[in-house]
C-alpha cells in the first residue's frame, strides 16, 4: 500500500488499526506496517524485523481473538531511539495462563539468544505455536511484556529503534 | 566426522506448496538445491513442510550427498510455524547415520534481512549441521 511520501509528522509517530482478523489479512498488515517503517523511518533499515515483530503477534491474536476486534497500534519515537508495538485482543483464562508461563520463562534466561535456541529445542513440530515470542525477542530484539484486564490482553514489544548489531561470530561462538 | 560424498542422481523433482508459496528440489550444477519461493504464513505450514521434507531427506540420503542448497533468495516470508519445518530437518539429519548425516546450505537474499537474524539462529541452534552462504 502507497504512502504518501510528501507528509511529515512530528515524533513520535503513531500507527493504529483496529481490526477483525484472519489469517489471510496478517500478510497484508505485515506489508503495510514494513511500508509504514520505511516511510517513518526512511534512512533505517528497522521495518523488516518490526513487520515481522507486527506478524507474530497478529498471529498469536488470531488464534484467541475469533470475531472480536483485534487493535494493533505501533510508536516509532526516533528523538528518544525507541519503538513499541502493542496488540489487543480477547483472551481465555487459560489462554492467560499459557502466556504467563511463556513470559515468565522469557524473564529466566536474560539472553535473547539463549532462551530462543533453548525453545527451538523443546518445540515440537506438530504442534502450533511456541516460537513466536522468542522469535521476536532475539530477531526483533525487542522486550515483550503482557497487560491482563477484563478478559482481554496487550501484548507489548518494545526496544531501541536502533539496537546494536548482533556479530555472527559472537552469537554463535562466544 | 566422515561425510556422505556421491553425484547429483535422483534428487529433482520432489515440490510442495500452498496458495501463497512453492517448495521445490532441484538438481544444480552445484548439487541438490531446495528452492523456496513465495510466502509461507499458513497456521500450519508442517502440513505441507513436513512430508517434504521427509521426502527431501530420503533422496538425499539416498543420493549420498554431503550438503543441499536451501535457496531463500525468492522467499519473501517465513512464520514461525513454517520456521519449524527447519527444526524437524535438522531433527532428522541428526538422526540419520552419522556418515550420511548431510549440511544445508542456505542461501538468502541481502535485501530480506529478517532471512539474516532467523537463518543465524539456526546456525547457532544447529552449527554442525548449518552453513550461510
Amino acid at each position: 500500500m502507497p504512502i504518501d511520501s510528501t507528509t511529515t509528522l512530528s515524533p513520535p509517530i503513531r500507527l493504529s488499526l483496529r481490526m477483525t482478523l484472519s489469517w489471510a489479512l496478517i500478510d497484508e498488515v505485515r506489508h503495510f506496517v514494513g511500508a509504514f517503517c520505511a516511510w517513518a523511518c526512511p534512512s533505517l533499515d528497522r521495518g523488516e524485523h518490526l513487520s515481522l515483530a507486527v506478524h507474530e503477534l497478529l498471529q498469536n491474536a488470531v488464534v484467541c481473538t475469533g470475531e472480536e476486534a483485534v487493535e494493533l497500534s505501533l510508536e516509532i519515537d526516533p528523538t528518544v531511539n525507541h519503538v513499541s508495538i502493542r496488540v489487543t485482543n480477547t483472551c481465555t483464562a487459560p489462554q492467560a495462563v499459557a502466556l504467563r508461563e511463556r513470559l515468565e520463562e522469557m524473564r529466566r534466561e536474560p539472553d535473547a539468544l539463549r532462551h530462543y535456541l533453548a525453545t527451538m529445542a523443546q518445540t515440537s513440530a506438530a504442534e502450533r505455536g511456541g516460537l513466536g515470542l522468542a522469535r521476536i525477542r532475539f530477531e526483533a530484539q525487542l522486550g515483550l511484556e503482557a497487560l491482563f484486564e477484563l478478559g482481554r490482553v496487550t501484548v507489548t514489544a518494545s526496544g531501541t529503534l536502533v539496537p546494536p548489531l548482533p556479530s555472527e561470530s559472537r552469537l554463535c561462538h562466544g | 566426522m566422515a561425510e556422505a560424498k556421491g553425484p547429483s542422481v535422483g534428487v529433482a523433482g520432489v515440490r510442495a506448496g500452498d496458495t501463497k508459496y512453492s517448495v521445490e528440489l532441484v538438481s544444480g550444477p552445484e548439487g541438490p538445491v531446495v528452492c523456496f519461493r513465495g510466502t509461507i504464513s499458513t497456521p500450519n505450514p508442517g502440513a505441507v513442510l513436513t512430508p517434504f521434507v521427509d521426502a527431501v531427506h530420503e533422496a538425499l540420503l539416498e543420493g549420498r550427498h554431503a550438503s543441499v542448497v536451501v535457496d531463500f533468495r525468492e522467499l519473501e516470508f517465513c512464520n514461525s510455524a513454517g520456521f519449524k519445518a527447519f527444526l524437524y530437518w535438522i531433527e532428522r539429519i541428526a538422526g540419520a547415520e552419522a556418515g550420511a548425516r548431510y549440511r544445508l546450505r542456505f542461501r538468502s537474499s541481502p535485501d530480506r534481512r529478517w532471512q539474516r537474524t532467523s537463518l543465524l539462529a539456526l546456525s547457532c541452534f544447529a552449527p554442525e549441521r548449518i552453513e550461510l552462504l
